[in-house]
């Protein structure tokens, strides 16, 4: 009836290389990615004035730091975790800059509704966790103090030792990946949904009459998705901290 | 230095902003390829052509690739770019921002120990103006006190003074008025002895001398004081 013809997902996720090859080529999404690089530098660059009130991006700037430093690196790693600001702060503010574009007219690609970068920081923060857990615990001390929980029975050990190694080495890169990437590709698919159903129903006929709905289903998940772009940002960034935490912490 | 390098990010953010809104246009896979068959081949349908070649079916050419592998330019250029901007916020952002922040503390805690200073210092003349205070109020009593002492003395001394003058007067005006009562009484025998002279004369009818008139009188008189 309505000549609906929904794209398929490559369509409306993947981006041919506009200049390069396949190894090199820059896409839109690796636009976002510059694009979320440079807002994040500048951001720091226009927050570093020294004025004693601050406002605008200082205010901004500033309140991200103690946000980023109080609610996730003290609450889970504590002070020995400060080391790790800068990392979690680049996490957070790459993430949200490349979730962001989710929602920005003209625009509208979440550089994290592609595996590729989700999976880079998730495989990047595993490598520092468990690097992490083993310069505080030695190599041996790591895999003992993540595989054996204190108090278990030796007969039991056989079987919470594969749940251990599989659960603080195989699962948490995935699901770290997973969380973000699945989430954004899900809203921006949403997104597609009812903008597309919204363009079909821009006809002369009966069928306009729903037309406000689709529409204004767009405008309410774009509000959601500015949410769920912080949420991820600070979630993926939470969890970094989380599994350093773990890692470097001495109770199990 | 400063305001260049804050106009070369702005110009960088901005030009990628717009570069990549710009750049949907005849670059995302629109599927279909051109309606009219003439134009360039989209990278949709060329996919399409490959398939189609490798003895696919026309619904292999609406088959979504697989969104769990993962670009190999996008690792490559999502690293690059956050190792960017984990080198800016490591080396320059954090240490910049950091510093702003502690410098504020230390001079709010700078001029909060101040202001402690100055409040002791202020309490400290508080509390020596209230001793001052107590003192002038001790001295002001310690005067009025003495001067109502003084006051009192001197009021007892007048009082005195004047009871002693009151009694002097007194006792002048007794001794006056004794006189005069003397004087009177004087006077008064006097006259009477003319008086008595004169009545005398007139009862005997005779002229007696003057010396034994006075005589007789004095007499008289005497008998009289001496009957009352």
């Amino acid at each position: 009836m309505l000549a609906l013809e929904f794209p398929p997902l490559s369509h409306i996720t993947n981006w041919p290389e506009f200049w390069g090859n396949d190894t090199y080529g820059i896409n839109k999404v690796v636009l976002v990615y510059a694009a979320a690089a440079l807002l994040t530098m500048l951001l720091f660059v226009l927050g570093s004035r020294k004025r004693l009130v601050p406002t605008g991006a200082q205010n901004l700037a500033e309140m991200s730091v103690e946000f980023i430093e109080d609610g996730i690196v003290m609450e889970t790693m504590g002070e020995k975790g400060l080391k790790y600001t800068p990392l979690l702060i680049s996490f957070f503010f790459f993430i949200l800059f490349c979730n962001i574009f989710e929602i920005v007219p003209g625009i509208q690609m979440p550089g994290t509704a592609r595996i590729a970068l989700p999976m880079f920081l998730a495989l990047l923060a595993y490598v520092i966790y468990h690097g992490a857990g083993i310069r505080e615990h030695g190599p041996f001390g790591y895999l003992k103090h993540r595989l054996i929980p204190p108090g278990v029975p030796a007969a039991l050990l056989v079987l919470i030792i594969p749940i251990e190694f599989i659960i603080a080495f195989v699962v948490t890169p995935f699901t770290h990946t997973v969380r973000l990437f699945a989430n954004l590709l899900a809203g921006h698919i949403l997104l597609v949904t009812f903008a597309v159903l919204s363009s079909a129903l821009w006809v002369k006929n009966l069928s306009a009459v729903i037309l406000p709905l689709p529409v204004l289903a767009v405008v309410a998940f774009t509000a959601f998705e500015l949410l769920v772009s912080f949420l991820q940002a600070y979630v993926f960034t939470l969890l970094a901290g989380v599994y350093i935490g773990q890692a470097i912490s001495h109770e199990h | 230095m400063r305001r260049l390098q804050l106009r070369l990010l702005l110009a960088a953010a901005v030009a990628l902003v717009a570069l990549v809104g710009f750049a949907p246009h005849g670059l995302a896979q629109e599927g279909g390829g051109d309606e009219d068959g003439t134009g360039d081949l989209t990278h949709a349908s060329e996919e399409c052509i490959h398939l189609l070649e490798e003895g696919g079916v026309p619904e292999d050419c609406q088959e979504a690739p697989n969104p769990i592998l993962p670009e190999r330019n996008e690792i490559i250029w999502g690293a690059i770019g956050f190792a960017a901007v984990f080198l800016f916020v490591w080396r320059f952002g954090l240490p910049a921002i950091k510093k702003g922040m502690n410098a504020r503390t230390e001079r709010i805690r700078h001029d909060l120990d101040q202001a402690e200073a100055q409040r002791q210092e202020a309490e400290s003349v508080l509390s020596e103006y209230r001793t001052q205070l107590a003192e002038a109020k001790g001295e002001a009593g310690r005067i009025i006190e003495e001067a109502r002492q003084t006051a009192d003395a001197m009021r007892r001394d007048l009082s005195a003074s004047a009871e002693a003058d009151i009694a002097e007067l007194r006792r002048r005006a007794a001794a006056d008025i004794e006189s005069a009562k003397l004087q009177a009484i004087a006077d008064l025998r006097g006259e009477v002895a003319n008086l008595a002279i004169g009545a005398a004369e007139r009862v005997v009818e005779r002229n007696l001398d003057r010396d034994t008139s006075t005589q007789l009188v004095e007499s008289f008189i005497a008998q009289v004081g001496s009957g009352r």
